[in-house]
């Protein structure tokens, strides 16, 4: 009698572990995925608009980086702003820079959205991370404008 | 006897928290798989609408986008849309003008689409969308080449 008591405890803590494992899987996995879209999604579009600035001048770097900032997309199911978005600069797509000192030969940008943490809810019951972080990268040649990575 | 009733009240009482769990949880799940689905289409459709030539009358345009959102393909031949029951007309196509009128930007999202996941239906209204700058070539008049 007492033996199968306890038995019943243990069927079911460990199918509730299984159940928020699945559940994990569904909802925390889920919102990564979609997460790591948008972000995609937003660099790709991002590094068209700097691209599409450049002119070989200094202002068209500033322009470049404001268009970028411009952008209206959000991430997390479109709720959440892209936070520390770094713009980088290159002539030959070897070298990127931030602030690279001459802007002539520029004709490449890049984009990068390091920061998007998704919170995990299930899976952290299980011993998963409390969040997950989904960079993006992407990167562009002005004139044409067209996406290289 | 009385065991056997025991068993019927824990089941009963089990029974109810884990269908209720795997119900939210195949709700949840399924409305992601959708929304992602319609990330990636979205995204698909706002690129091609960025290297689209524009042209005056943008009707043609605006259908060809469309398309390319919900068929995964401007011209589709095969018309099974990327997510179920998605319409072109749930696609919404803008264009941001300067003052001369040329297109600086495209904007592509979808509109009024239900994401039926049987327990329930969320509507998705404006998200999820894109925003391209717009990179294409700029010609108003049809008989431009």
């Amino acid at each position: 009698m007492n033996r199968r008591r306890g038995f019943v405890l243990i069927a079911m803590s460990i199918a509730m572990l299984l159940l928020l494992a699945v559940m994990g899987l569904a909802f925390d996995l889920g919102r990564i995925y979609i997460a790591r879209n948008e972000a995609q999604v937003f660099t790709d579009a991002a590094a068209m608009a700097a691209a599409s600035k450049l002119d070989g001048t200094k202002a068209g770097l500033d322009r470049a980086r404001e268009a970028v900032a411009r952008l209206p997309m959000r991430w997390n199911l479109g709720t959440q702003e892209f936070r520390g978005v770094i713009v980088e600069f290159s002539a030959d797509g070897a070298k990127w820079e931030k602030e690279p000192d001459n802007a002539a030969p520029i004709a490449m940008a890049s984009v990068t959205a390091p920061n998007n943490a998704v919170e995990i809810t299930f899976l952290r019951a299980i011993g998963g991370p409390n969040s997950f972080v989904v960079p993006a990268h992407a990167a562009a040649t002005s004139n044409p404008v067209r996406l290289t990575e | 006897m009385k065991r056997r009733g025991h068993a019927l009240i824990e089941l009963a009482v089990s029974a109810a928290v884990m269908v209720s769990c795997l119900a939210g949880t195949f709700q949840f799940g399924y409305t992601f798989y959708i929304y992602n689905q319609l990330v990636t289409a979205v995204g698909n459709g706002g690129r091609y609408a960025a290297m689209r030539t524009y042209r005056r009358d943008v009707e043609k345009s605006r259908t060809a986008i469309q398309n390319m959102v919900v068929y995964g393909n401007s011209r589709p031949e095969n018309m099974t849309p990327v997510v179920p029951n998605l319409r072109p007309d749930q696609v919404e196509v803008e264009w941001v003008k300067d003052k001369s009128g040329a297109p600086t930007a495209v904007r592509v999202a979808i509109r009024n689409y239900p994401v039926n996941a049987v327990f329930k239906t969320i509507s998705l209204d404006g998200r999820p969308g894109v925003e391209f700058p717009y990179v294409g070539r700029y010609a108003p008049e049809e008989r431009e080449p």
